[in-house]
Parts: C-alpha cells; sequence; structure tokens
C-alpha cells in the first residue's frame, strides 16, 4: 500500500495544482553548510580599514590613539576639537580589519551622542566620521544594528541622505543599507521614514560608480527578507529605479540591480506578476547569460524565482527565452548553477504539457540526461525533480520522449543516492513512468528496460531501506510490477494475498 | 510502588520467575504469569526506578541482567506519549530516569549498559532535544574521563541516537537537531579522533587497549558518517584535512596485534576500513566539489587495501565495499585519468579482479553442502555483497570508459587460464570456472531474469567460446565429472540464450536433458533451469522459438529425465524441476498425451507425499499448474476423460480436504472447478454431494480459500443452477449467506458481488424470488454504512446486470417497495454521480445496457417525478462512453484493504492453468451498446413521438447531444 507522496496524490487526482507542484526557493532557517560567498550577498557590510584608511587632512602625522576612558569622556565633553577626533578614534577602531570591538564601544554607551553627532550640519567632518562609525557598528549583529537603530540613528541618516557633501551622503546610504539588511522590521521602518524618495533622487547619470554601487546595494537590502515582504507602494517606487540600473555598465551595479529583483520575485505570485509586468524579464534571461558569475547568478535566481509563479508568469520567462539559456546552464561548469539552473527547469517542467512541450523543443532533455548522469550530487537531485515533475504532468507522448532520451539509466543509478527524499522522488517518479507505459500496454517492456538497466535489483534492495515511505513505495512497485514471474499469462501470482490483488478494476467479472 | 526493600523483594523475585524455563511458571495458563504481574504492576509510579535500583544494586548478576531488559522493553512499550492517550509514566519518574540513567550506563557492565543505551536512545528519539537539553553536555564531558569503557558507552549511545540522520528526510525539525548536535559534538568528537588516534601510536604494543581504542574509532567513524550523512556541515568541512588525513592513514595501517584467527568473522580493522571506506564514498558521491583534492589518495589506499587483502571470508564486507568505491568513482569523467594508464588497468585487472573471481573454498563448501543456497545466489542475483559480484561491477565500471583495452587485457587472462586447464584439468579446473566467469561478466552489458544477458559486449565472441570450451565439457560422456564446470557451462547456455544462435541451443538441449541425471543438485537444477528458460523463449509471431515439432525426438526421455531428477537425493521437492515439468507440458501439449497415464499417477503420489507436510509453496504451485495442464490438455483432445482425471484425483482430494491441509485446499478448488467446467452436460452427483460442505462457514473464515470457493460455486451454478434449485433449495439460505458474510468485508465485498451475479444470471428467477428484497436491503445498508470505491463499482454493474436480466420496471418496482422513492434516490445519488468510476469493458457494457434500459423501457422514467432525472441519466451514459474513466479514489479508502484483511499467511496463489475464460453475459444480447442506445431511443420515441426529441433539445447539454447524433446516425435511425 502506497502512501503518496505529495506528488503522486496530485498526479492520481488529476487536479493537478501547479502552485504545489512548483517549488518556491524555501528560506532555508537552518543551514548545516559553510555559507558560500559567491551564492549571496553580504546583508551587511563594513568598511574596513585598508578601504579608507588616509587622513581626511592629508596630514602625514602619527596618530595618538586615546583609550576608551578618554574616549568616552570627549565625547559627552563640549571639546568640538576632541569630540571629532574621539569620533575619528572610535571609526578607527571599528574599522579594524578583524574582529572589531564593536561590542565594547557599544557598552561606552556613546551611540546616542554619535547620533546627535550627525545633526551637526556645521560641522561635517564629525557628521562624517560618527556616521562611517555608526555604519561599522550597524554592520556587526542584529544585536550591533539595533544598538544603532535604538540610538535614533533612523531619522538622522535619513535626513543625511540629502546633505550637500556627496561622502556624507554616501556615508548615510551604507549605513541605512546595513539597517535594512537586518530584516523586514526595520527595513519597514525606514521605508515608514520616507527612507525612498531622497535615496532614489540620489540617482543620476552624474552619480559616480562607486556611489552607485552603494544606492544599488541599499535599495537591494530594501528589497530583501520576506514575512512580511517590503510594502507594495516601495516596491513601486524602486521597480523603475532598478530598471534603469540594470541597464548600467558597471557589473556591480547590475549584479546587486539582480539580487535585488531576486528579492521581489521570491514571494507569491502577486508579487511575481509586479515584476513580470515592468516587462524586466527579457533583460534578466540576458544577463542569465552573462559571461559574469556575479551577474549571472542573481539573474538566474531572478528569473528562478519567476518560474514558480502561475503558469502565465512562467510563460513570458519561456517568452523572454529563458530556455536556450538554460540549456547552456546546465553544462555550466560550476556545480551552483548547473543546480539552480536545474531548479529553474524543475519548475517549468511542473507546468502545463504546452510548457513542457517548449522544454522538449528546446532540446533540454540532452543536457538534462547529461546532468543526471555525471552532474554533481547537489545539481542531479535538482535533475531528478525536473524529471519527477515532468512525468507527473507530461503527456504520454513527452513521457515517451523523455525514456527515450535516455533518463532512465542515470535516474535508476541515482537510487543508490545517500539521500532518502531524493530516493522517494526518483521512486515516485518510476511509478508515473509505468502509469504512463501501462496506458500504452507497455508495461512489460518498461519492467524489462528497469531490469536490465540494474533499477530492480536496486527496487528491490530498498525494501529494506530504514525509511518507512521509501520502503513503501518500493515495495509497491515491485508489488505492482514485478512481483508476477515473467508471464502473466501463465505465471501465478505468488506471494500475493488474493485478497489484495481481487479488486474488480483488475479482474473482469465472472458471472 | 514506594522504593522500598519489600518492593525490590518483590520484584525481584518475579524478575526470576521470568527466567524459569519452566513456562508452567512463567506463564502458568489459569494463575497469574509472572510477565503479566510484571506488566500489571508497571503503571505504577516508581517502578522504573525500582528496575533501576535492581539493575544497579541487586546481588545477582541475572537480576541486574534481567531487570535491565525489561527495563528497556517498559521503556519501549511506554515512553512515548501518544496523542489523547493517558501518559503512561509518570512525570517524576520521567525526569529521575533522565537525571541518572546516564551515569548509570556509564558505570554499567557492557552487557547491561547495552540495554540502557538502547533505552537511551528510545528516551531520546522522543525526548531530545527540546525535553532532554543536557544530555549531550553530559555525554561529551565524558570523553573528558579518559575511561574509554565509559567513552565507547557514550558513543555507541551517540550512534544509536544519530543513525537516524542517515534516512529521515531533510526538515526544519530535523536540521535544528542536527546543528544543536553539530555545536555541542562536532569538536570534541574531532578531539576525541585524534587522541584515541595518538594512543593507539603510544599503545601500539598493548593488545587489549588497541582492542578498546579500536571500538572506539569505529565508533567515531560510524558517527562521522550520522553526522555528515544529511549536507557537508560547517565544521567538517573546515576540519576535512584533520579527518580525511587520519581516515586515510588508518586505511593503510596494520597492526599484528589486530589481526585475528578467525577466517570468518571480520576484526576490528576489517570493521574500522570498511566503515572508512564508506565515508569516502559518502563524501565522493555527495560532497565531491569539497573532496576532489582528498580522493586520488584514496583511490590509490583502498587499491593497495585490496592488493594486499587476503582471500578469507573475513574480509569479505571490507573488499567489496572497497572494490564497490572504486567501481563508483572510475564510472566519473573527470576521475578518468586515475585509471587510464595501461599498467594501472593492467594491475587492477590482476590485481584486484581476476583474484576476486576466482572459485574459493567457501564457495565450493556451498556448491556442495549448502546447494539451495549457492543456487539463490548465482542464479536469482542474491549476490549483492559477494566479492565475485563487486568485482563484476567494476568491470562493468572500467568498460565504461575502457572497454577495448579492459576486453583485451581480459582476454589475455582468459586464454592462459583456459590452458592452465587445458595442461590439467582435475588439478585447474578452478581456471577455468574463474575464465567463464570473467567472460561471464565482461559479456554482460544487461539481463534480465526473462531475457538473461540483452547487452553483450561485442569485443568478445560468445558463440565461440560457447562451441569451443563449453559444448565439449557438456558432451562429455561423463555427467558427473566437474560439477562446477558443468554448472557453469549451462548457466553459460542459459544466460547467453539469446546472444548464442537457435542451432547451437537445440544442439544443446539434448546435453541438458542428459543432465538433468547428474547427482549435483546445482547441476540437474541448472539444467532444468536452462530448460525451462529456453522453452520460454519467443520466436516469430510470438510463438515459442523452440517449437513442439523440434522436440518430438526428446519428450519421452525429457519426461523420463524430469520425473526421475525428483527422485534424485534432495531434490525430491525442487521448484525448477516442476517448473520445467510445467513448462515441458505446456509447450508439447498434446504431444505429452501418451504418458498422461504414468505423469497423472507419478504427480498424484507427488501430491499425496507432499500433502503430509507442505514446505516448498512454488514447487506445490507448479506440481498444481502441471496438473491442471494435463487435465486441459487431454480433455480438449477427449472430453470424456475428465472421468478419469476425476478418478485418479478425488481420492487424493478427499484426504488432503479432510486432513485439513490448508496449503493445498485452495488449490484443490480450482482445480475442481476446472474440473467441473469440463462436464458439458449436468452437474455430476459427486460434486451435487459436496455441495453442502462448501458453504461450512469454517471454510469462509480462511481469507486464501474465498476467492478459489467463490470460482467454484460459480462453476456450480453456471453448470448446475437448476438442479440446485431443485434438489437442494433449502440450501439456497445457505449460498446467500455466503454472499451476506463476503459483503459484509470491505475487502471481500466484491467476491461476493461475483458469487452474486452468478446467481442473479443462472438460477431461475422463481427460485430466489423471496430472497431478493433482503439482497438489496442488504446492499443498501452497506451503502448507507460504509460504502467504498470498490463497493459502489460493484454495486453499480450488479444492479445494472438485475435490471438487464429482470428488466427495468422490475428494478425501479423493487427498490421502490423498500422504500418510496427509492429508485429516484439511487439514481440521483448513485448512479449518475458514480458511474464514471466504473471500470472494466464488459463492467461498462453491463451498465450501458442497463441505464438504456432503464431510460427506454421504465415507464415511471416518462410520466413520474423521476422523468426530472431522464436526462442527467442520458448524460451519464453518454459520458460512460465517452469521457475517461474517473480513477479518484478518497483519501481515507487508500489503506482499506490492510486494515480489513486478516493477515497474509493463507495466501492465493491462483492458478494459470485453471483460469476461466472472460465471460460476458450481454454479449449475445448486445454488440455495440452504443448503437443499442440509439436503437432503444428509436423504439422509445415511435412509442411516444416528441417526447424525446423536445427533452433532448431542451436539457441536453450539446457536447452530448453531439455524440448522441453520431450514434443514431451509426445506427441509421433517427428520432420521432
Amino acid at each position: 500500500v502506497r502512501k503518496h507522496s505529495q506528488h503522486m496524490k496530485l498526479f492520481k487526482n488529476k487536479g493537478k495544482d501547479e502552485s504545489t507542484l512548483r517549488r518556491q526557493r524555501v528560506e532555508v532557517s537552518i543551514e548545516l553548510r559553510k555559507a558560500k560567498k559567491d551564492e549571496q550577498i553580504l546583508k551587511r557590510r563594513n568598511i574596513s580599514v585598508h578601504l579608507k584608511e588616509e587622513n581626511p587632512l592629508g596630514q602625514d602625522e602619527v596618530i595618538i590613539q586615546p583609550s576608551l576612558e578618554e574616549i568616552v569622556e570627549a565625547v559627552n565633553g563640549d571639546d568640538i576639537q576632541l569630540q571629532l577626533l574621539a569620533t575619528q578614534a572610535t571609526r578607527r577602531i571599528l574599522s579594524r580589519h578583524k574582529d572589531p570591538p564593536i561590542n565594547q564601544i557599544i557598552e561606552l554607551g556613546i551611540i546616542p551622542r554619535m547620533v546627535e553627532f550627525l545633526g551637526r550640519a556645521d560641522n561635517a567632518a564629525l557628521q562624517f566620521e560618527a556616521a562611517w562609525a555608526l555604519t561599522n557598528i550597524a554592520s556587526g549583529t542584529s544585536e550591533h544594528t539595533r544598538a544603532v537603530v535604538e540610538g535614533g540613528a533612523i531619522p538622522a541618516f535619513i535626513s543625511l541622505l540629502s546633505s550637500p557633501h556627496m561622502h556624507i551622503s554616501e556615508q548615510a546610504v551604507w549605513a541605512l543599507g546595513n539597517i535594512a539588511g537586518d530584516g523586514p522590521l526595520y527595513r519597514d521602518a525606514l521605508i515608514a521614514r520616507d527612507v525612498i524618495p531622497p535615496l532614489l533622487a540620489l540617482v543620476s547619470p552624474a552619480t559616480p560608480v562607486g556611489f552607485l554601487r552603494n544606492i544599488t546595494w541599499t535599495l537591494s537590502n530594501l528589497c530583501r527578507n520576506k514575512n512580511p515582504c517590503p510594502p507594495l507602494d516601495a516596491v513601486q517606487k524602486i521597480l523603475p529605479v532598478l530598471l534603469i540600473l540594470l541597464q548600467h555598465e558597471d557589473k556591480e551595479v547590475i549584479s546587486d540591480s539582480c539580487w535585488a529583483v531576486s528579492y521581489l520575485t521570491d514571494g507569491s505570485n502577486d508579487r511575481i506578476q509586479i515584476v513580470v509586468e515592468t516587462g524586466i524579464l527579457p533583460r534578466l534571461v540576458e544577463l542569465m547569460d552573462s559571461p559574469d558569475l556575479i551577474v549571472m547568478t542573481p539573474a538566474l535566481r531572478a528569473i528562478g524565482n519567476v518560474v514558480t509563479g502561475t503558469d502565465q508568469q512562467t510563460q513570458e520567462a519561456i517568452n523572454a527565452g529563458v530556455l536556450p539559456v538554460l540549456h547552456r546552464l546546465l553544462r555550466h561548469t560550476k556545480p551552483v548553477i548547473q543546480k539552480e539552473a536545474a531548479w529553474t527547469l524543475s519548475n517549468i517542467a511542473a507546468g502545463p504539457s504546452q510548457q513542457i512541450q517548449q522544454i522538449i523543443n528546446s532540446g533540454l532533455l540532452a543536457p538534462l540526461v547529461e546532468l543526471l548522469d555525471k552532474g554533481d550530487f547537489k545539481a542531479q537531485k535538482e535533475a531528478v525533480w525536473v524529471v519527477a515533475n515532468f512525468t507527473t504532468g507530461g503527456t504520454v507522448e513527452q513521457v515517451v520522449e523523455l525514456v527515450r532520451s535516455g533518463v532512465l539509466k542515470p535516474l535508476l543509478n541515482l537510487l543508490l543516492a545517500k539521500d532518502s527524499k531524493t530516493i522517494l522522488v526518483i521512486l515516485d517518479t518510476i511509478s508515473n513512468l509505468f502509469l504512463a507505459a501501462e496506458k500504452l500496454g507497455e508495461t512489460e517492456k518498461l519492467c524489462l528496460l528497469v531490469e536490465e538497466l540494474d533499477g530492480l535489483e536496486k527496487i528491490e534492495e530498498l525494501q529494506n531501506h530504514e525509511n518507512d515511505m521509501v520502503y513503501r513505495a518500493a515495495l509497491d512497485i515491485i508489488e505492482k510490477y514485478f512481483s508476477g514471474e515473467e508471464n502473466t499469462d501463465l505465471e501465478p501470482r505468488t506471494g500475493q494475498d488474493g485478497l489484495y490483488d481481487f479488486s474488480v478494476e483488475k479482474q473482469d467479472f465472472n458471472f | 510502588m514506594e522504593l522500598s526493600d519489600a518492593n525490590l523483594q518483590t520484584l525481584t523475585e518475579y524478575l526470576k520467575k521470568t527466567l524459569d524455563p519452566d513456562p508452567a511458571i512463567r506463564r502458568p495458563v489459569y494463575s497469574l504469569t509472572a510477565e503479566k504481574f510484571l506488566e500489571s504492576v508497571e503503571g505504577s509510579q516508581n517502578y522504573p526506578l525500582l528496575l533501576l535500583t535492581l539493575l544497579e544494586k541487586s546481588q545477582e548478576n541475572v537480576i541486574k541482567v534481567c531487570a535491565s531488559v525489561t527495563f528497556k522493553n517498559y521503556i519501549k512499550r511506554n515512553w512515548r506519549i501518544v496523542e489523547d492517550e493517558p501518559n503512561k509514566i509518570c512525570e517524576l519518574d520521567r525526569i529521575a530516569i533522565k537525571a541518572n540513567i546516564v551515569p548509570l550506563m556509564l558505570s554499567s557492565p557492557e552487557q547491561i549498559q547495552k540495554q540502557l543505551s538502547d533505552a537511551i536512545s528510545i528516551i531520546g528519539r522522543e525526548d531530545f532535544p527540546q525535553k532532554w537539553p543536557d544530555l549531550l553536555t553530559e555525554m561529551v564531558n565524558r570523553f573528558q574521563s579518559g575511561d574509554f569503557h565509559v567513552i565507547n558507552g557514550v558513543l555507541r549511545t551517540a550512534h544509536s541516537l544519530f543513525k537516524r540522520y542517515r534516512h529521515e528526510f531533510k526538515s526544519n525539525e530535523l536540521w535544528t537537531e542536527i546543528k544543536l548536535v553539530l555545536d555541542a559534538f562536532a569538536l570534541p568528537l574531532t578531539n576525541l579522533f585524534k587522541a584515541t588516534i595518538e594512543l593507539c601510536s603510544t599503545h601500539a604494543n598493548d593488545a587489549s587497549a588497541l582492542k578498546v581504542l579500536f571500538s572506539s574509532l569505529i565508533l567515531i567513524a560510524k558517527l562521522f558518517y550520522s553526522l555528515n550523512f544529511q549536507d557537508l556541515p560547517e565544521f567538517f568541512e573546515d576540519n576535512m584535512e584533520t579527518w580525511m588525513t587520519n581516515f586515510h592513514s588508518l586505511l593503510t595501517l596494520d597492526n599484528k596485534l589486530l589481526q585475528t584467527d578467525d577466517e570468518e568473522e571480520a576484526g576490528l580493522l576489517e570493521l574500522l576500513k570498511s566503515q572508512i571506506c564508506d565515508n569516502a564514498a559518502l563524501y565522493a558521491q555527495k560532497y565531491d566539489e569539497e573532496f576532489q583534492p582528498y580522493l586520488p589518495r584514496f583511490v590509490t589506499a583502498i587499491w593497495n587495501l585490496l592488493v594486499t587483502t587476503g582471500q578469507e571470508v573475513k574480509y569479505d564486507l571490507l573488499v567489496s565495499n572497497a572494490i564497490q568505491f572504486l567501481a563508483s568513482v572510475c564510472e566519473r569523467p573527470h576521475y578518468k585519468h586515475l585509471f587510464e594508464d595501461q599498467n594501472t588497468l593492467t594491475s587492477i585487472c590482476e590485481k584486484v579482479i581476476v583474484p576476486n573471481m576466482e572459485f574459493r573454498a567457501a564457495d565450493e563448501e556451498a556448491f556442495e553442502d549448502n546447494s539451495e543456497e549457492y543456487i539463490r545466489r548465482d542464479l536469482e542475483g542474491s549476490d549483492i555483497d559477494t566479492r565475485r559480484r563487486a568485482a563484476c561491477d567494476l568491470v562493468r565500471g572500467l568498460c565504461k570508459f575502457f572497454e577495448g583495452p579492459v576486453t583485451g587485457i581480459f582476454s589475455g587472462y582468459v586464454n592462459s587460464m583456459l590452458q592452465e586447464y587445458a595442461k590439467n584439468p582435475s588439478v585447474n579446473w578452478k581456471h577455468k570456472d574463474a575464465a567463464i566467469y570473467l567472460v561471464t561478466s565482461l559479456a554482460s552489458k544487461a539481463q534480465t531474469q526473462k531475457h538473461g544477458i540483452t547487452q553483450a559486449n561485442e569485443l568478445v565472441n560468445l558463440t565461440e567460446f560457447f562451441v569451443n570450451h563449453i559444448q565439449p565439457d557438456l558432451k562429455s560422456a561423463t555427467v558427473n565429472e566437474f560439477p562446477v564446470l558443468k554448472a557453469d557451462g549451462i548457466k553459460y547456455i542459459m544466460i547467453f540464450r539469446n546472444q548464442v544462435p537457435k542451432e547451437q541451443l537445440l544442439v544443446s538441449i539434448p546435453l541438458l536433458i542428459n543432465h538433468l541425471q547428474a547427482e549435483s543438485i546445482v547441476v540437474h537444477t541448472y539444467a532444468a533451469h536452462a530448460l525451462e528458460r529456453l522453452f520460454t523463449m519467443r520466436g516469430t509471431n510470438n510463438a515459442t522459438l523452440i517449437t513442439a515439432a523440434e522436440m518430438a525426438p526428446f519428450v519421452e526421455v525429457l519426461l523420463t529425465n524430469l520425473f526421475k531428477a525428483l527422485t534424485l537425493p534432495g531434490s525430491s521437492e525442487n521448484e525448477y524441476i516442476m517448473k520445467a515439468i510445467m513448462r515441458s507440458f505446456s509447450l508439447l501439449q498434446e504431444s505429452i498425451i501418451p504418458y498422461i497415464p504414468s505423469v497423472i499417477t507419478q504427480l498424484t503420489q507427488k501430491l499425496l507425499a507432499v500433502s503430509k507436510n507442505p514446505s516448498k509453496p512454488h514447487f506445490n504451485h507448479y506440481m498444481f499448474e502441471s496438473i491442471c495442464l494435463s487435465i486441459r490438455i487431454t480433455c480438449k483432445a477427449n472430453p470424456e476423460a475428465v472421468g478419469s482425471f476425476e478418478e485418479a484425483l478425488f481420492l487424493v482430494f478427499t484426504e488432503i480436504l479432510q486432513n485439513d491441509v490448508q496449503e493445498f485446499i485452495p488449490y484443490v478448488f480450482q482445480v475442481m472447478s476446472l474440473l467441473l467446467e469440463m462436464h458439458k452436460n449436468e452437474i455430476p452427483s459427486s460434486y451435487m454431494a459436496l455441495f453442502p460442505h462448501l458453504l461450512q462457514p469454517v471454510l469462509w473464515e480462511r481469507t486464501g480459500n474465498i476467492p478459489p470457493l467463490v470460482r467454484l460455486l460459480q462453476a456450480y451454478l453456471e453448470r448446475g443452477a437448476s438442479t440446485i434449485a431443485s434438489a437442494a433449495a433449502d440450501k439456497i439460505p445457505g449460498l446467500l449467506g455466503v454472499f451476506q458474510k463476503l459483503i459484509a468485508s470491505k475487502a471481500n465485498d466484491h467476491q461476493g458481488f461475483y458469487l452474486l451475479n452468478s446467481i442473479i444470471e443462472h438460477m431461475p428467477p422463481e427460485s430466489v424470488d423471496q430472497y431478493r428484497k433482503q439482497i438489496f436491503i442488504l446492499l443498501f445498508q452497506r451503502l448507507q454504512n460504509s460504502k467504498t470505491t470498490k463497493f459502489i463499482k460493484s454495486f453499480l454493474v450488479f444492479i445494472n446486470l438485475y435490471c438487464v436480466r429482470y428488466g427495468a420496471l422490475a428494478l425501479q418496482e423493487i427498490f421502490d417497495s423498500i422504500q418510496p422513492k427509492m429508485f429516484g434516490m439511487v439514481l440521483e445519488k448513485i448512479i449518475i454521480p458514480e458511474i464514471q468510476k466504473v471500470s472494466g469493458q464488459v463492467e461498462k457494457k453491463i451498465c450501458a445496457v442497463g441505464i438504456t434500459k432503464i431510460l427506454t423501457e421504465c415507464p415511471p422514467m416518462m410520466d413520474t417525478e423521476y422523468t426530472k432525472l431522464w436526462i442527467p441519466l442520458l448524460q451519464a451514459l453518454i459520458g460512460l462512453f465517452e469521457l475517461p474513466e474517473d480513477d479518484t479514489i478518497p483519501d481515507e479508502e487508500h489503506f482499506i484493504d490492510i486494515e480489513d484483511t486478516p493477515g497474509y499467511q493463507t495466501a492465493f496463489s491462483q492458478l494459470a492453468f485453471a483460469g476461466r475464460k472472460e465471460h460476458d453475459p450481454v454479449g449475445q444480447m448486445v454488440n455495440n451498446p452504443r448503437i443499442h442506445l440509439a436503437q432503444s431511443l428509436h423504439k422509445l420515441s415511435t412509442a411516444c413521438p416528441g417526447r424525446v426529441l423536445s427533452m433532448l433539445s431542451t436539457s441536453l447539454n450539446a457536447e452530448a447531444l453531439q455524440y448522441l447524433q453520431g450514434y443514431l446516425q451509426a445506427a441509421s435511425v433517427s428520432l420521432l
């Protein structure tokens, strides 16, 4: 007796619901792996010393580092010169490349005072130093960011966006990016304080690239995070600017813009719809094909998110030419790209049969089979999902085409995978294949094929699997298709209880 | 229960009693048993604590052990808190157990430690980590104790707690737990690993210390596997160098002190290396990117390991694991370079593959003394863990990229081994065995049970090898010489039967028949099996490849040798031989008729003999199939012969029925059905005498009897309904009682319907008149109280059959006589919405004809309130014709069969050769149901002109109307 997986149930009941078949990128709250640098941009950024350690006055004097006590005293004192020096010293401490002592600085209780300095429009140097110091505090942990926000920094930084000094407004952009990157709560606090209009106002053809990069990154953080997603009107405001930024020539600007779009598409279908409606997809698809990993990765991610949406949204991505690009990306040298590409394809394969047909027409079966055969395990897992969805939603002819392309051998080989879920998905896929074979009256042929490719013995072996669902799924296939001996017309159905087999469906009536 | 000495004493007494070898004390029939007493008090507070006290403090060791086992079983039964059920262990006891069990486990002797460790993992499964937060710290702290007895206890417990990570699905909950475990456990485990390895070199000369340390290393390596299974944890990625370097050096380590004398049981060193191979394989499969730098080293180490490991059985697991590792790596394109050097390939072939293909002493022993197991492994492929199999997989893996060179290297070996054999066959026969095995594994690329090898290596000339090296052995006059080579040769024919040309197969047939006489069980079994396989091969036009005509010269010797083989020692119930008998009958057909008298005598004698103690289900099954075939083949040519079969068989059948040989009774019923159906005229009186006995409830209690008994009763009804009505009218309630019994079960209701359908179809209407209403009431009750999809489908077929047999008006009248408006309700609630679910061609046809009758031959459908259902019913009928079958099943029904079926024990095996033909009760009446509908509608419209057309045009949907017009056209009729 089978315990149906979600997929099988959908298949069985025919009321196929694409939204459940499609697998949204689930924000995994638990990760065992090391975070991979190229996979995601950092939520927070610190400005470390070697980037900006130049004496603002251009003087070559020896810097005397005051003690923490002296800093507290000076910051809280009235001497403007000392305030500046102490703030500068604080900033310097915080800009240490390795493990800046953020906690210690917070404990000094000087944040509110630093926030106050942000308002000293008369003293640009002090504003700048305070902004830098606070930026670096905010770049720490959530705890650290909170200290800055609770010190009242949000309104202060927002007004600094309009500072006449570009280096100060840039610093404010940076600080706000760190605060926004903390999570939905602060992000929305910023949005509620109307951070967006002054931020967007900074984007102009004259904005230097370096500055533009920071603005883009901060914008991306304002788009980032779910539960809840950023408010709709904010998204509507940001999107037109992102469209412009995506046309920029600087790779980093493009990269962060793509990340922003990828965050905006990582949500419900109505969120995806807003992005699709901007007509951005052809550009994203073009960027997916970029030779630069930092551009291709987020563009692929964004498109991958789009195809988790409705059939129509997926169709838009297909119309934008995603399939030929996926053809190349499935063969990319980087396993993570292969994996993301296969994930994207798996969601397209979860669509209606016309879309599955487009997958076939674009010649994607060959690279899919290759990936299944020789890809990295992460990519193989996703490729298994492609096949599973394909066999769930595809027509019998399409499934035949898939089998003809040689999918069976690598698929059956993956029954040895050390991952229960993958095994279960494969077993469900095999059941789908048998359902198709039954419709064609070619069950026996498929049985032989599975046996020839050493699949039968692997499935038999899985009847000993520790995982209950895997064991049941394997048992079910064996009982249904392999328990009779070779000639169903001649051989007994041994080992089977007649009662289980005597259903009306199968038995012709004996009157 | 208080924690008092008195209670401890009582408990000790009862524990002692549970150990008493005298079952009267352990389980006296009429008084409370010791076990029952313990179960009766286990609900009391403090009970588990009393057990823990006993296992710690009792003076008697046996009580300690017994308390620990009782405790573990108690935990197993009671710890889990099931929703909506009372908590079976009081909270205070739970807290106390968790507080004490770890130190107690660690300070206990090993025997008790194991029980407590199991108990901890059962508790851990429920409580860890949320409700047992300090478990990990408590365990990890013991790593520093330096006491490896304690450390191994901790490791063992950890292993049983963590091993589920190897098979569970990824989930946030699981990964949260793993992360927690990694945070607390990974670093201490790594430190322990390093420290243990250091201690191993410090104690390199101390055997007993080494044993303990290696036990730890094995557990550590297992924990590594569990913790790294779901994904590559950050910690282990950062510490890969430490782990892999040490694993690698352990693979290459040898220490005389750790070598065991035991040839069979794997020693610690082998177990550890084997686990390390698993760990390396895990990384190679899942974390290839990160593991790549280490992989070549492991390939070299594992291969050296293989070269230096001996032939003893104790190394089998290690060797097959190690070979499988190489096999999985050599198939990957980016590691191809590690193998492609000619010297490397030669060395792998020579030092790894060939030695592991050799026929070992253990194989020889199995061949002679445990032939059943040998055959199972060799023929049926249950050899997954064997060395030969692993070597074979490696050959196939290497052939993926290096088919040419590998074939070349091996051809050389095969030739030299054959030369060795030729020099002195009686000494060097094993060389030939290895050569044949090598050719087989090299040549076979794909294989199935049905066809043998289906894809072969084109570089190997199979026919040439067959003619030059296989046939000569089989042609030798002495069938008993070199039995292993004979078996190899026969197996070669068997698996390459699709590659070897037919003329060679025909040459082989007499040789195989000859080898049915070999003394060796393996040899004559293989010969029978090979013949059976050859007889199932298909030639052109789907006919058998080997024809009865080609077999004509061999019929007598084949049958003689097959039956003689059943008399050879060890083969009296050989299923391969019996299957070959069945297959021979089926192939030879009427050419066996001259031998039937002798054959049926031998078969009945065999049947009588094995019915004393049936133990080989397959053998028995094929024996009954052979009996059925004898009957069919003979009676086809001469129907009168059925009497002589009855004469020969009924004596044995009576004995089987009288002695209640449960395994055989279902078969007997099937053979009897077949015999009964052979009678062309009225049912013989011998059968009628048996009829009342078939209705005995005791027979119907056994699930395995139900299908064949229903089948037999159906045969009675088909042949003798009028005899039953006249001579056994008093048995009709009993017959219907059987129907009622079956209909009450969700698992058997369809069988009940089979029976009911036969009754309705064949019994004279007046004989069942008085019961009809009751039948429907019963069905309605089921429908009301526990309907299932299966029931509804059967029900729909039945009422439509009833309608066909008794008329639509009769159906309407009987429904409405049970309850007013019942007919309309059934139409509206059951027939119209569910008819789409009916499956099967004949079933659909019955329903179509029945519904057509309701539409066109039931006046109330035209002139009462039922008229409103006329169009929906017609629409449903057109849907039945045109729409795909609705095969949805409500979720809650998926498990019905399992829950309602008493058990698997009395499995019913249907005999293929006792099968009956498909029966279509409306076949003669209606050929094409669509045309029949058109004609019936035409008739109706003639009777009431205008009515039908106006109903159709006002309410039938357009699509259905279009189909209907098609039917009318096809029938060349039109409506008035």
